[in-house]
């Protein structure tokens, strides 16, 4: 088993500094440029106003569990009306949902979001480790950096946009929410995980469980 | 955690390649930098200092070409050369390209990479690009075909002591940027994602100073403390790109880039007078003017005599290397100064030299001719040796929604 407890932490660390760098530049009027346009397929409707940046795939080759990962990347709605990505599909795994990520009994939970993930018009969502996610589970094919995915996102419209994503290797420990079995082992055993708004958790919770 | 949504980030309006260019080293950066004191000195009792000007740009990695290419050298600048595995070929090179173009895109906009494990390494204003280029090894029918007209090897010269230990390479990253924690971090990145495919050769780190004290671009000067590049074709003129550019066939677009370390030999340099040392160029240390007058951008007058002697040697390097003297063949050349220990049984050593990097749109017509002239006969030939040598095609740039070599691969 991993520990789960370190990445909600980096994931406020992350937020607070993307929060400072917008504060920051917006100060002055320019704005810093959303996330990475980095892919643009033909698209019609919903889809046509989002720009997808920075996809990846998390590496399944050697982990615990190579039947499910996650897909990451930031999606920023430019147009003018809200959009929900409602759901994904992708020919490498035999289900794929969109999901959140919750605090439940004082640790962070991975949950589908049945009702799709909102976009809203002007504004984006990161989907990232510990955060939003695409996630593909079933997945039959071992996932090796260097390999790509194809993954197309659909829509409340019923607009579709096919992504080629890479699959990446990340370095850190696998996190619980990849695993949906270890993260209610957590959340009972582990109590000392309540206050995760804390800055200055890195140190506890590092050493926490480090049982590898 | 109360909100594990996003951080919301603003609309584009304006494209990003509209607000950035290789050029804006002060504008967009200066800025964002007033905004970022502002902001944070809100509430502060003591007047802050002056609000400095923010001194890096964030460059767009889009365009024709590379934007590293033509940027003006900033202060550090990593070169890595990769070999590429057995097996790799044309389909996993698009693979490769297509990670890599990802990670420039983040990296030079100042987001960590895609899947980044330290993403706080990466910011904006940090003059960073990321320049890839292909090796001979990289070419060939199942790679990326044949290479662009005049692409070959650096016939060897008499003066060269290549070591394999810095010369050639399948694969080449340059990575430029203000800081070398932000360059080391890219630098990493880069390679660590070319892992399924390709593993490290050779890494070489240089500095330049290319601001004089009122931030103003200068040419930069070498460990020997000459001015270096004062010849140079300027970017955004018709002779640059000219010098520079394949203008067409599958590479238009592309550079072609020789990469030499270039060993000096300090103490005995030093041991030469002022006026030996000017006259081995035929530039004044001072301000790199050429010793027949003017400024440091004026042309040398190879003619010019004084006393019965040519004022410019007929040996000066920048005699032997001037375009007149090679029917207008010329080069467009980066430095990065290099210092590094090297054991010896009486203690550690510093070795300084100079990663020479010369970009020309025909390797064999323009640099070949210049550099065997100077291995010929060349005055700096005393204090300087080639240690390392390698050669790459730089890749045509891309455009958003591209990726790098496409149209090669493709």
């Amino acid at each position: 088993m991993h520990t789960l407890i370190q990445r909600p932490v980096r994931v406020l660390s992350l937020s607070a500094a993307a929060l400072l760098l917008v504060g920051g530049l917006a100060a002055c009027g320019e704005e810093p440029g959303s996330a990475g346009e980095t892919t643009a397929a033909a698209t019609t409707d919903a889809a046509s106003s989002l720009v997808i940046g920075d996809p990846w795939v998390r590496a399944t080759a050697g982990t615990e569990d190579t039947s499910m990962t996650a897909a990451f990347m930031t999606i920023d709605n430019t147009g003018d009306e809200d959009v929900t990505l409602v759901g994904a599909s992708s020919d490498v795994a035999g289900m794929v949902e969109i999901h959140e990520m919750l605090m439940v009994d004082g640790a962070m939970a991975m949950q589908a979001m049945d009702s799709g993930l909102v976009i809203e018009a002007g504004r984006g969502k990161v989907l990232e480790p510990g955060g939003y996610h695409v996630m593909l589970m079933d997945v039959q094919t071992e996932l090796a950096p260097g390999d790509e995915v194809a993954l197309t996102l659909e829509f409340s419209d019923g607009s579709t946009e096919d992504l080629t994503v890479p699959v990446k290797e990340f370095t850190e420990e696998e996190g619980h929410y990849h695993e949906p079995g270890t993260d209610e082992d957590h959340a009972h055993d582990d109590e000392s995980d309540t206050d995760m708004d804390s800055g200055d958790m890195d140190s506890d919770e590092g050493s926490s469980d480090h049982s590898h | 955690m109360t909100d594990p949504s996003s951080p919301h980030r603003p609309v584009r309006r304006i494209s990003r390649r509209g607000l950035l260019g290789y050029a804006g080293t002060t504008g967009l950066g200066a800025a964002a930098g007033a905004g970022l004191v502002v902001a944070a000195g809100g509430d502060s009792p003591a007047p802050a200092a002056p609000a400095s000007q923010a001194p890096g740009g964030t460059v767009s990695p889009w365009g024709p070409h590379q934007p590293g290419v033509a940027q003006h050298p900033p202060a550090v600048t990593e070169v890595v050369a990769l070999d590429l595995l057995d097996g790799v070929d044309r389909e996993a090179l698009g693979r490769l390209m297509r990670v890599w173009t990802g990670d420039v895109e983040a990296l030079t906009a100042g987001r960590g990479a895609p899947g980044d494990p330290a993403p706080w390494l990466s910011a904006p204003g940090a003059d960073l690009t990321i320049t890839v280029g292909v090796g001979p090894g990289a070419l060939g029918a199942d790679r990326f075909g044949e290479g662009p007209p005049g692409f070959a090897e650096v016939p060897s010269m008499t003066h060269d002591r290549l070591e394999d230990r810095w010369s050639g390479g399948d694969l080449c990253v340059t990575v430029a940027g203000r800081d070398g924690t932000t360059v080391a971090h890219a630098v990493r990145r880069m390679v660590a994602d070319a892992e399924p495919f390709a593993r490290l050769r050779w890494r070489q780190v240089g500095s330049w100073n290319g601001t004089d004290p009122e931030g103003r671009a200068q040419t930069g000067r070498n460990l020997f403390g000459q001015v270096d590049g004062s010849g140079n074709p300027r970017p955004g003129t018709d002779l640059f790109d000219d010098t520079v550019w394949i203008d067409e066939g599958r590479w238009a677009g592309a550079t072609t880039m020789v990469l030499r370390r270039i060993r000096m030999d300090l103490d005995t340099w030093d041991e030469l007078t002022r006026d030996e040392q000017e006259r081995s160029v035929g530039r004044r240390l001072s301000d790199g003017a050429p010793l027949t007058g003017g400024e440091e951008l004026d042309d040398l007058d190879l003619t010019a005599e004084s006393q019965g002697r040519l004022v410019v040697p007929r040996d000066a390097h920048s005699r032997r290397s001037h375009p007149s003297l090679h029917g207008g063949r010329r080069i467009f050349r980066k430095g990065a100064n290099y210092t590094r220990e090297v054991d010896t049984p009486r203690g550690a050593r510093v070795e300084s030299g100079l990663l020479f990097a010369s970009y020309q749109a025909d390797l064999t017509d323009q640099f070949v001719p210049l550099q065997r002239s100077l291995d010929e006969l060349d005055q700096l030939n005393e204090w300087t040796t080639a240690i390392g040598s390698a050669v790459f095609v730089v890749l045509p740039g891309f455009e958003d929604g591209s990726w790098l070599g496409e149209s090669l691969l493709t």
